[in-house]
């Protein structure tokens, strides 16, 4: 498997938890898109979503990470920064 | 108080959603209060309630807002946005930061809270969905319609036990005739039938226990009466000064002329059992509507249901009308469909407004044995047909609160 496909895999479960925990079609969320504007995700949905990565990944967002993530790349590059590949 | 008119209407309530459903079923007086099945109630010593079964069907909410609000508001959001259409009001015209939201509630969204609570004590603090913070808190509902419309005037939540709402109406009424906004989205919504909230109830020892017969368990004014049926639902009414209401050329319901509310300071559930407070209060709001008592047509009471609540009721109503109290016809349209606590109050005027525009009193059902100290016509089991000019509406809360608004039915000439 190469690095790209990995990378895509990790990016899709995130999606995954977008549309799960927030219902938002999976066609809407696009990985550069701005969380907060394209969105319209606020502070307790990003909560949310941290206890859904924790709960996929295994990895706990400190509170100043998650206020600095701004994309779902971001996310996915913290995850991979952790080990999830 | 200037006349403050209702121009529309919004109900989920047990006996229907909008208007027509829910008069239909008042008029024939049917009962709507059921065995409790939503979760196991087998050990409760009240396991009856009325429900609200069609909130989906009159929905348009996204999925995604509703993950995060509790049931309650989302019945807030339903009833509002009837009342809106009700009142042929098109926000997209309308100053929005003259535009306020007054609603009432008791307990807050305890749906969501219980059920997080338990999730706290099974998965620890992470187990807490972050919702939680913005879900429950009796504002919750106020905030989530003044989101969804992008309402921006002077606005208030009430909580005020089973005064709630009435005191929510009351209140908008008062800041319109200061003013204050153009128009109010006045109210209250309650969501009591859940677990933790039903257990709260059942430990005040204000509910029925004749879960044998739900539809004939809650009696007003009844003499085998044991307490009163807990129900869900919303109630929220557009209010206006007569004039805008006249300018945009809209049917109007009714009045709001008077308003009066006064505590006991006896004790922290029962009311007073003289009903002295409840007369003053009485008094006062007759006085803000400058109308004597002998020009009543109607009384909408509260109706507990409880032995003492009733007892102090029907006292108050005979201090202040005298010989007069037995010729006026009082009912408790909520045997019906429950008592829906905080928004009891709205859903009271909702009937009232609509027995105004019917000429029919909706009758107290389950009435079979006279009390001989609940001695006034309650208009027992069938409505009366009857035209209303004014009304008063009377709601009482646990800790003795009295609050009593004074509805017309015609506007200044």
């Amino acid at each position: 498997m190469t690095t790209e496909q990995k990378v895509l895999t990790v990016e899709q479960k995130v999606k995954n938890i977008f549309n799960k925990v927030l219902d938002i079609a999976p066609e809407d969320i696009k990985s550069d898109a701005k969380l907060d504007e394209s969105l319209g995700i606020d502070s307790t949905e990003m909560v949310e979503i941290s206890v859904g990565i924790k709960k996929e990944f295994n990895v706990k967002l400190a509170d100043n990470e998650i206020k600095k993530t701004h994309t779902i790349n971001e996310i996915v590059g913290i995850l991979k920064t952790r080990g999830i590949n | 108080m200037n006349k403050i008119a209702i121009t529309g209407i919004g109900i989920v309530s047990p006996s229907g959603m909008e208007k027509r459903a829910f008069w239909a079923n008042i008029k024939a007086g049917h009962s709507k209060v059921n065995k409790i099945t939503r979760f196991d109630a087998s050990l409760y010593p009240s396991r009856i309630a009325g429900h609200v079964h069609d909130l989906d069907a009159y929905s348009n909410i996204s999925s995604r807002l509703l993950k995060k609000i509790d049931v309650f508001s989302h019945m807030a959001l339903v009833a509002s946005e009837m009342a809106i259409q009700d009142a042929k009001l098109d926000l997209t015209q309308e100053n929005l930061k003259r535009v306020g939201i007054f609603m009432g509630n008791a307990i807050g969204g305890w749906l969501y809270a219980e059920t997080e609570l338990r999730d706290m004590y099974l998965e620890g603090r992470e187990g807490v969905s972050p919702f939680m913070a913005s879900a429950w808190f009796p504002a919750a509902p106020q905030g989530q319609v003044s989101i969804h419309y992008g309402i921006k005037g002077y606005s208030k939540t009430i909580v005020a036990d089973r005064a709630s709402s009435l005191m929510a109406i009351a209140y908008a009424a008062k800041n319109l005739e200061r003013d204050k906004n153009d128009f109010i989205l006045a109210g209250g919504m309650e969501a009591p039938v859940t677990p933790y909230a039903l257990l709260c109830c059942n430990t005040s020892g204000v509910l029925s226990q004749q879960n044998a017969q739900p539809q004939n368990a809650y009696r007003p004014f009844d003499k085998n009466r044991d307490g009163m049926a807990i129900a869900e639902g919303a109630g929220i009414l557009i209010l206006e000064p007569q004039e805008r209401a006249k300018k945009r050329n809209v049917p109007v319901y009714g009045f709001i002329t008077g308003f009066g509310t006064t505590t006991d300071g006896v004790n922290r559930i029962d009311p007073a059992d003289d009903g002295k407070q409840l007369a003053r209060a009485i008094r006062i709001a007759l006085d803000d509507a400058k109308l004597s008592p002998s020009q009543i047509d109607y009384i909408c009471a509260d109706g507990a249901g409880t032995i003492l609540g009733d007892i102090s009721e029907t006292k108050a109503i005979k201090q202040v009308f005298n010989g007069n109290a037995k010729k006026i016809p009082i009912s408790a349209p909520k045997s019906m469909f429950g008592n829906l606590l905080g928004a009891s109050g709205a859903l009271d005027v909702i009937t009232t407004l609509l027995a105004m525009e019917h000429k029919l009193v909706p009758p107290t059902i389950n009435y079979s044995t006279p009390d001989p100290e609940c001695d006034l016509d309650y208009c027992p089991n069938k409505a009366q047909t009857k035209e209303i000019k004014n009304a008063l509406v009377i709601n009482r809360g646990r800790g003795g609160i009295n609050a009593v608004l004074v509805l017309q039915k015609e506007g200044k000439t």
